[in-house]
């Protein structure tokens, strides 16, 4: 009896603790599985999954290193990921996964920096992150201001010389429109004013009317506003008459954008990737639906998949070290790693990776790409931490 | 200031600090992670005790007081943020709020102050409510608080993250933070007011009739409940070092309510049962959640198994413990049962306000129903004085009107020269007269002894309120059960301890509301002597409203009859017997004598 109980302690010990290899890197998750920020962190885990399947099943990292994933809830929380990073870490983690959102990835900072090992978070596009969160905190996809000097200089190239901007100061997201007119003035472009809603405010009329009425009109209206905002918003513009170019974010990468019908047709917005046949993101795309069954839904897939491939060039950089100083060391001079959805570079950022920015445009109800243009990096607007 | 034993009270005390303490050190020893979840453990008892102070007590469930912790929260940490930060991040802060910066504790003890004044502000607003309607109001205090978390962006950063709040909240100073909310909060439970507002929350009704003031105690309980979330903002805030709005939402408000209810709402034993319940079967269910291997067995991930767990939790609470795993008792209540004897008891001293009272025009209409019609009575002191009547004859609204429960439609009365009506049920039983009621009103969880207790401290001015109590339940001869609590007792106990309580504010004039109703001829018997020795020895005046006429006759000096709201007669039984109009109207045809 005493045997069995020993036996089976240690087999709860050992499934707690996960197996334990000489050459293994672990990777901790504190992200979200439950709550609020489930449906953002989700898309990204379900391609992280798919990428370290793919080193494992390889042989791992240059061909030794497997990877370990070591996934804990934290329930959309920002205490609740507090705690689990402080596990994670506790448990000799190299590389940490923060959710989506600044604040739970905020208030793991503090752990971060203490037991120095790499985060980065899933899906975070304010530039703001990194800047607060130190050396060790990094993001993986296109900062909002990168979006934004993207589609501005896209605008400017294709002959618009004015613009208004509409956008909610509810996030640090929906500001975007405020780096766009930065980067459209510097480029000698005309502000012609701004609005501003509140997210879900869903009536535009007030603010269609008073673009409506500008004489003359603006070439460009720029949102970084989303479901339901976004097409309530379109919807307002074009039956007050306004026809001016609109330019939206990749929050209304969404299927709604594409069924909006003669009103949705012409918006240009910009994402984080574009499956083109031949394309890295096609081939994600066909492994995708090779391991689930299900064609991919969204690019977040994708982002997740890229996240792997950054950790697994980091140590690879850093010359098969699992040592988690050594891998932020190498991650932090990145350049053009080739993920699913693009050229990811961290050389020269403070975290915020630069990353292609694909642009489409809605023509008859479906995807058209517009290019994958790189920005000026000059022209890119320092991070705003209001 | 506190009302039970202090053997309780030391008890309890020592125990949460030792208890606190262990904890601390054992999470120490075991590595950081487990302090960080003790941490957050014992800032989030902070806040389950802070709603139980005012939910636990007042019977009144809150889902608003997380809008205290965010403005606890917010406000230490806009105190403590780095000035240049704020600069920053927060351009448009007054100059004076920019540029100060301070330590955690000034800055924790501004914003509770802060807090309390707001709280004092909401809670006379809201106070007035009662039941399902005091419980909705609160739950529109936590949109409208988030609501302007979100709005006022020049100070919270709007629904940002509102970061760089220095990582001061250290286990121990959560530690020190969440000894002094459990001892506040196991000190209220049992102080004047918080003893007031467990009866209120018994029976209103009841309560007000024996001197409490039930809005009052429920907004000295708001605000201090208000202060402890406070707290618990604060030291959050300034654990994580980024908070935003949605911390502050309904996410954790079902958490924090859902540990105050499954440990059992009103008592600090429940608070810590509920919290230390559910945070077990969290960590314990989210160790399992990322899937693990038993015995060759790979069992997959699946996430939410948590949630489902405090789900099931809460279910089976409400099922098997729907007062909550804890229970009605503090655990050194059930462990060292008594209280301070104080066994000398004086007899009750006489009143002495020893003065007549007289209605005249007591009008009572219940829309087009009039159920007393221009009523005029005097009662005297030392005269026990029968109010008989058929059904629905207008007895108990008349010494509903005459003890202050109902407003009358039209009439006065008056204590000797000093006029009583307009005054309010409390006022009045601090005016020297008190009552039962038809249907017993006691304070069915608490002891017998502080049902009487109540009625002591809440009338005189407290004073020599335990003497009080202690006489009162000797007189009516129920001493013998002043532990036990007051809903386990036979009914006519039950009638006894509600004339007892009675008997505790001191009064000169007392109304009894059938008080022999469901008892048995001997114990009747034994109802008459003691009223009897009451007015013999005290002077008592009593209005005896029965319809044991036996009774009323034995004992009633004088008797008053009402008939479809009209007084139709009035007289010494004798009279009354004889009463032609009486006989027709109420005794009948058929009347046996």
């Amino acid at each position: 009896m005493k045997k069995t109980l020993l036996a089976s302690t240690m087999v709860v010990a050992a499934a707690l603790a996960g197996p334990v290899s000489a050459e293994a890197l672990k990777i901790g998750l504190a992200t979200a599985q439950t709550g609020g920020l489930a449906g953002y962190d989700g898309p990204v885990i379900e391609g992280l999954h798919i990428a370290v399947d793919e080193i494992n099943a390889a042989g791992g990292i240059n061909g030794k290193i497997m990877i370990e994933l070591i996934e804990k809830d934290v329930r959309s929380d920002a205490a609740q990921t507090a705690i689990a990073v402080q596990e994670l870490a506790d448990e000799g983690v190299s590389v940490l996964v923060l959710p989506c959102d600044a604040d739970p990835s905020l208030a793991a900072i503090g752990t971060v920096t203490t037991a120095q090992i790499p985060a980065i978070s899933t899906c975070a596009s304010s530039p703001t992150l990194p800047m607060i969160g130190g050396d060790y905190m990094f993001a993986n996809f296109p900062g909002d201001n990168v979006q934004a000097t993207v589609s501005a200089e896209w605008a400017w190239a294709q002959g618009h010389k004015s613009a208004y901007i509409i956008y909610s100061p509810d996030t640090q997201y929906t500001t975007m429109p405020l780096y766009f007119a930065d980067v459209f003035s510097a480029l000698g472009g005309t502000m012609m004013g701004q609005d501003t809603h509140t997210i879900g405010q869903q009536d535009f009329s007030a603010i269609a009317t008073r673009i409506a009425a500008l004489n003359p009109q603006p070439d460009v209206i720029m949102t970084s506003s989303y479901e339901p905002d976004f097409p309530s918003m379109l919807k307002a513009l074009r039956a007050a008459g306004v026809t001016a170019q609109v330019i939206g974010s990749d929050g209304i990468d969404s299927p709604t954008t594409f069924s909006l019908g003669d009103v949705g047709e012409g918006v240009v917005f910009s994402t984080a990737g574009h499956a083109t046949e031949g394309s890295p993101l096609a081939d994600f795309n066909a492994k995708y639906e090779a391991v689930t069954g299900n064609a991919s839904e969204t690019v977040f897939n994708a982002v997740g998949y890229d996240l792997v491939v950054v950790v697994a060039e980091a140590v690879k950089a850093a010359g098969g070290s699992t040592d988690p100083v050594a891998i932020r060391d190498a991650m932090a001079e990145l350049e053009n790693v080739r993920g699913a959805t693009s050229l990811i570079t961290y050389k020269g950022t403070n975290g915020m990776p630069v990353r292609e920015v694909t642009l489409i445009r809605v023509k008859n109800g479906a995807r058209e790409l517009v290019g994958q243009p790189s920005p000026t990096a000059s022209l890119i607007p320092p991070a705003r931490m209001q | 200031m506190i009302t039970s034993p202090r053997k309780h009270i030391i008890v309890s005390v020592t125990a949460i600090v030792l208890a606190v303490v262990v904890a601390a050190v054992l999470a120490t020893v075991l590595g950081t992670a487990s302090e960080r979840v003790l941490t957050v453990f014992f800032i989030s008892l902070i806040a389950v005790v802070g709603m139980g102070v005012y939910s636990g007590n007042s019977g009144i469930l809150t889902f608003g007081h997380l809008s205290f912790m965010a403005i606890g929260a917010y406000a230490a940490s806009l105190l403590t943020l780095p000035a240049q930060l704020k600069i920053a991040t927060l351009p448009k802060l007054p100059e004076w709020l920019a540029t100060t910066e301070m330590g955690l504790l000034p800055a924790t003890l501004i914003a509770v102050l802060l807090t309390c004044a707001v709280a004092l502000l909401i809670g006379l607003a809201i106070g007035k409510l009662e039941g399902s309607a005091a419980v909705i109001s609160t739950l529109g205090l936590l949109i409208i608080v988030h609501g302007i978390a979100i709005g006022w962006r020049d100070v919270t950063r709007g629904s940002q993250t509102f970061f760089g709040i220095p990582r001061e909240a250290s286990l121990w100073v959560a530690a020190i933070g969440v000894i002094i909310a459990l001892i506040v909060a196991r000190l209220y439970r049992d102080s004047i007011s918080g003893l007031r507002l467990r009866a209120g929350r018994e029976n209103a009704i009841a309560a007000s009739a024996v001197g409490v003031r039930i809005r009052r105690e429920r907004l000295i309980s708001f605000v201090l409940s208000a202060a402890l979330m406070a707290l618990s903002g604060a030291l959050i805030a300034h654990f994580l070092g980024a908070i935003s709005p949605k911390k502050f939402y309904f996410t954790d408000t079902f958490l924090l309510l859902a540990m105050l209810i499954v440990g059992g709402m009103t008592t600090v034993t429940g608070a810590i049962t509920g919290a230390v319940t559910i945070t077990i079967v969290i960590e314990v269910l989210r160790r399992f959640e990322g899937g693990f291997t038993l015995a060759g067995w790979d069992m997959p991930a699946i996430f939410g198994t948590t949630q489902i767990g405090i789900g099931l939790i809460i279910l089976f609470a409400m099922f098997r413990k729907p007062d909550g795993l804890a229970g009605l008792k503090e655990w050194e209540e059930r462990l060292f049962p008594g209280r301070p004897g104080t066994k000398a008891a004086p007899d009750i001293a006489q009143s002495a306000k020893a003065e007549p009272l007289t209605a005249t025009g007591m009008t009572m209409q219940f829309g087009g129903l009039v159920a007393v019609n221009d009523v005029a009575l005097t009662l005297n002191p030392g005269e026990i004085t029968g109010l008989i009547g058929p059904n629905g004859s207008g007895k108990t609204t008349l010494m509903n009107m005459l003890s202050g429960v109902l407003v009358p439609t039209k009439g006065r009365f008056y204590q000797g020269t000093t006029e009583l009506s307009g005054l309010v049920s409390h006022e009045i039983a601090n005016r020297g007269i008190a009552r039962t009621f038809q249907n017993i009103r006691l304070f069915d969880t608490l002891s017998v002894y502080q049902n009487v207790l109540v009625a002591a401290l809440s009338t005189n001015g407290g004073k020599n309120a335990h003497g009080r109590a202690q006489a009162a339940l000797t007189r009516m001869g129920v001493a013998d059960h002043a532990d036990e609590d007051a809903g386990t007792l036979s009914y006519g106990d039950q009638r006894r301890v509600e004339i007892a309580r009675a008997l505790a504010c001191q009064p000169s004039l007392l109304f009894l509301d059938e008080p022999a109703a469901g008892m048995n001829r001997d114990e009747t018997d034994n109802l008459t002597e003691t009223l009897r020795a009451l007015t013999r020895d005290l002077g008592l005046g009593i209005l005896l409203v029965d319809h044991d006429l036996k009774l009323i006759n034995q004992l009633c000096d004088r008797i008053a009859v009402l008939n479809e709201g009209h007084l139709i007669a009035e007289g010494t039984p004798q009279d009354i017997r004889n009463n032609p109009v009486v006989i027709e109207a109420y005794l009948g045809p058929n009347r046996q004598d």
